[in-house]
């Protein structure tokens, strides 16, 4: 027997999803567009071709952001979860007055309006040479995922008794050994998403890349930005469904790692 | 390879602990303890929670830096060796087995520390097992074992590279009352085979009395009585002692003269006297002082040997092998007695008047009031 | 005591890691924060007062000038507005998914989550074909016959807030959502069993209860749109500019750097008052889509 619905709660629910369908509708109504056989943007999309992303991937341009945007993505989430790991380590193990500052200069990244970085950045890097540059990107990108990553491994972590490198140690393993053999096995799944997590933030960071790409040098977000201020060609959205696509094997490989560390 | 027979040649270390002090900020962890173990000797640090009994053990596993004091094993200064090069076994409270190896890696991971190779690792590993009785188990994980399994892994662990101390943290306060019981057999087992130095920390003191060959009582961080369970239980050496360890009745009393018997005025006016070896501490005459004697100590009835006091029964508490009775003296002091075999007795009431005898040897002496 | 401090320093104790490796462990983070964005930020705040000579004319131009007040009055207006539309959206939505159980709730938090996790660039995109003249929302007012000739949707301020509502919404539903998962469901059967009905129950017990969710959201949803630059400059009008256009303008156009400069301290310093006089309430640990 079903309890009797009463009306507040179907109100409750007819609102919640038409709320859902304005988040998620103009997510998913790029993918019908992107194959559209319309050379201009209108609406109903109407016959079936993939030349758009033909168009994509046969662009050098569009390969070229791409894959700077790779680049810079892949040694953002390594020298981003490193260091982030270390640091989250240092807060959760250590014997420090520095501790405090950390947890202040931390959240900087988020509160600070990243055009006010961008901006900062751009004048800086430009009078140092790194601006339009990998490492002026992976740098500017690392700082900008760092608290996602600490956050992250600051949970997993805390998950970790002390007492089990104690143990180790008590067994005659150095503090490096304890931490290689115990503790980073078993926050190694929070470690790897927290690297996915880096990863996808830095490859959609629109507004430093913005302010740092060079003529020469444009990452893919810089270069859609571009592409949608001027012509809004049907490229676009070929090119979003792929990053919704992007988004959601990151989602699932951290939903992946998410459920292996709980078995645990 | 038994590790059993292995190791009964090795015996255990003694261990100095001197002048022992730590400091947290303003407030003293540890305030000044020395204690001698012999080798082989199984040592028990009983205290509340706070006394400083863990900071001690942490300093002797390398787990807390002593502010001052030193701790020697077998006369070697070990105060500020990191833990790894201690060689000493240690148990946790709550079993600290590394969840993503199987029990026989845990087991072997301190020989694999040692460097031996895998085949040998995994051999002496096995012995341990069977030491603890879980012989067999290795391939599982510590999950799939329950909590009493998992600390007897953690005891193979902890002694499978022949330490000559072993050391543990409450190591059995997380287990339930049958498994706790069974457990300290087997912990006494093995320290009878391996010969090995134990200190064992706990804050239950029936585990201390029946486990230890000596306990050292904590508060505040200094040794309030360190002796055998026996002399513990039947004088203890100061007041604190003597209400921590089992139950214990209290009455303040007035000091009159102390000569060859000490006098002493009871709240309700009854002078007693006490033989000399009652008084514990020294006592002086006109000071107050307290009256303690062990509630089964206490006879029911009038009669001789000992002085007679009477109690209004307030409860009457069936305890299985033994009758408690509680109840009022007439100035108001709350008195309790155990009687064995006595239920024949159940014809006393609450409210009833009941006369006890207090043997003149049950009696100890203390300097100071309670409360 | 000093013995032991020292040693502490050099040497781990076993479960605290000594100072010394607390601080080689640290290094890292603090060189590249100090280095790539203390040092920066720090460098245009001096900028702004210090050039073209110690001064502070180019916060009164901010002040002064009508054009850029009403630009910092639009900011505020419209970061208010998206903040405002952000709780009524998701105060539900957060209230549900914390109900949800099973599928429908996997459901929800996947309609959350992935949004959060796909570019800012896309979603904007995605809104400028939906306000295009022969875009989706033309095309349907006109198909039901609401509207004869389509609306001027794009480059609009409606279609920025509409827009900045869409992408900060997620991060006014996860703390909302964090706060209500934290509720003990006894409490509102506590409620129910000493005879509040369902809405006194959620007015008196679970509203209370959820609102540092509703403060640390706002709070979030806030601080984000003023800065926010990605939206405003695909959307908005060049006629109606945020403060995050203006800079850009400033010096991508104009390139008078001590403005821009003084415009990005006004933005950096108020942001960052806000948030030290709420850093109690922010949680931001909770957003890292910890919902399912």
């Amino acid at each position: 027997m079903k309890p009797p619905a009463d009306r507040g709660s179907l109100a409750l629910g007819a609102y919640v999803y038409a709320v859902l369908a304005f988040i998620i509708v103009p997510l998913v109504i790029v993918i019908p567009m992107s194959f559209s056989q319309n050379d201009y943007l209108a609406f109903p999309p109407s016959g079936f071709t993939l030349k758009w992303y033909s168009e994509y991937f046969d662009s050098r341009q569009w390969r070229a952001a791409t894959w700077l945007s790779v680049q810079v993505a892949l040694l953002t989430a390594l020298c981003a979860s490193v260091i982030g790991t270390a640091a989250t380590y240092a807060m959760i193990r250590g014997r420090s007055r520095l501790v405090t500052a950390f947890q202040i200069l931390l959240i900087g990244p988020i509160i600070v309006p990243h055009i006010a970085l961008a901006v900062g950045l751009y004048l800086f890097f430009q009078t140092i040479g790194l601006s339009g540059t990998i490492p002026g990107f992976v740098l500017a990108h690392t700082v900008l995922t760092l608290p996602f990553v600490v956050f992250t491994m600051a949970a997993a972590l805390a998950k970790v008794d002390a007492n089990l490198e104690a143990a180790a140690m008590s067994c005659g393993a150095t503090r490096f050994q304890a931490f290689r053999l115990v503790t980073l096995p078993l926050v190694l799944p929070s470690l790897a998403s927290s690297a996915l997590f880096a990863f996808i933030i830095s490859f959609d960071e629109p507004v430093v890349s913005f302010f740092l790409s060079g003529v020469r040098q444009k990452t893919l977000p810089r270069r859609m930005f571009e592409d949608i201020e001027q012509n809004l060609t049907p490229v676009i959205p070929a090119i979003a469904t792929l990053l919704i696509v992007l988004s959601i094997l990151i989602l699932l490989g951290a939903h992946v790692l998410r459920s292996r560390s709980v078995t645990r | 390879m038994n590790i059993a027979s292995a190791t009964q040649s090795a015996s255990g270390a003694s261990i100095r602990i001197s002048r022992l002090e730590k400091r947290f900020g303003a407030v003293s962890a540890v305030d000044g303890v020395d204690i001698d173990i012999a080798a082989g000797e199984f040592i028990a640090l009983l205290g509340p929670s706070g006394s400083g009994k863990t900071t001690i053990l942490m300093s002797v596993a390398g787990f807390e830096f002593p502010t001052s004091g030193s701790i020697h094993v077998d006369s070697e200064d070990v105060t500020y060796v990191p833990s790894n090069r201690r060689n000493l076994g240690m148990v946790f409270q709550n079993y600290t087995l590394f969840p993503h190896m199987s029990i026989l890696d845990n087991v072997a991971f301190p020989l694999k520390m040692r460097g031996l190779r895998a085949a040998e690792r995994h051999a002496r590993a096995e012995a341990a097992l069977a030491t603890v009785r879980l012989a067999g188990y290795g391939h599982r994980r510590p999950n799939e074992l329950s909590g009493g399994q998992q600390q007897r892994v953690a005891l193979a662990r902890a002694i499978v590279y022949q330490p000559r101390v072993l050391l543990m943290d409450e190591p059995l306060s997380a287990l339930d009352k049958n498994l706790r019981e069974d457990m300290q057999l087997e912990i006494k087992r093995l320290h009878a085979e391996l010969g090995i130095t134990v200190i064992f920390v706990t804050h239950d003191q029936s585990e201390a009395l029946t486990m230890a060959d000596r306990i050292a009582v904590l508060k505040d961080g200094k040794i309030q009585q360190i002796g055998p369970a026996r002399q513990l239980y039947e004088r203890p050496t100061n007041l604190f002692t003597a209400g921590f360890i089992g139950e214990m009745n209290f009455v303040g009393v007035t000091v009159e003269s102390v000569g060859d018997n000490v006098s002493v005025t009871l709240p309700w006016g009854e002078t007693w006297r006490l033989p000399a070896t009652a008084a514990v501490e020294p006592v002086a005459a006109g000071e107050a002082a307290v009256l303690a004697v062990r509630p089964e100590r206490l006879q029911l009835g009038a009669g001789s040997g000992g002085q007679v006091i009477t109690v209004t029964l307030s409860d009457i508490v069936y305890a299985g092998a033994a009758l408690l009775l509680i109840g009022r003296l007439p100035d108001g002091t709350e008195m309790r007695a155990r009687i064995p075999g006595a239920s024949q007795l159940c014809a006393l009431a609450p409210g009833d008047v009941a006369s006890f005898t207090v043997p003149v040897e049950a009696m100890l002496l203390y300097r100071g009031s309670r409360r | 005591m000093t013995e032991a401090r020292r040693s502490h320093f050099w040497h781990s104790d076993g479960r605290r890691l000594s100072g010394l490796s607390t601080l080689l462990l640290l290094l890292p983070f603090f060189a590249i924060i100090a280095f790539v964005f203390v040092y920066p930020i720090l460098q245009l705040l001096v900028i702004s007062i210090l050039e073209p000579h110690p001064t502070l004319e180019n916060y009164a131009r901010v002040v002064e000038n009508p054009v850029h007040m009403r630009v910092l009055m639009r900011t505020l207006w419209t970061a208010t507005l998206v903040t405002a539309l952000s709780v009524v959206l998701g105060f539900p939505v957060a209230y549900y998914m914390s109900r949800a159980k099973g599928t429908v709730a996997a459901l929800v938090a996947v309609c959350v989550i992935l949004p959060l996790w796909s570019s800012v660039l896309v979603r904007t995109a995605a809104w400028s074909f939906l306000f295009q003249r022969n875009g989706l929302i033309n095309s349907a007012l006109m198909a039901l016959g609401l509207t004869s000739q389509p609306f001027k949707l794009l480059y609009t301020q409606s279609a920025v807030v509409i827009a900045m509502t869409h992408v900060l919404l997620p991060f006014m539903i996860l703390p909302i959502y964090g706060a209500l998962r934290s509720i003990p469901d006894d409490y509102g059967r506590a409620a129910a069993v000493l005879g509040a009905t369902r809405l006194r129950t959620f007015l008196e017990v679970i509203l209370p209860l959820s609102l540092p969710g509703v403060v640390s959201g706002s709070l979030l949803v806030f601080l984000t749109a003023l800065g926010f630059f990605i939206t405003p400059a695909l959307l908005g009008s060049p006629q109606e500019m945020m403060i995050s256009t203006l800079v850009s303008k400033q010096i991508r156009e104009v390139l008078d750097w001590p403005f821009a400069a003084a415009l990005v301290g006004v933005l950096t310093v108020f942001v960052t008052l806000l948030a030290i006089i709420f850093s109690k309430t922010l949680r931001f640990d909770r957003l890292m889509g910890n919902a399912s």
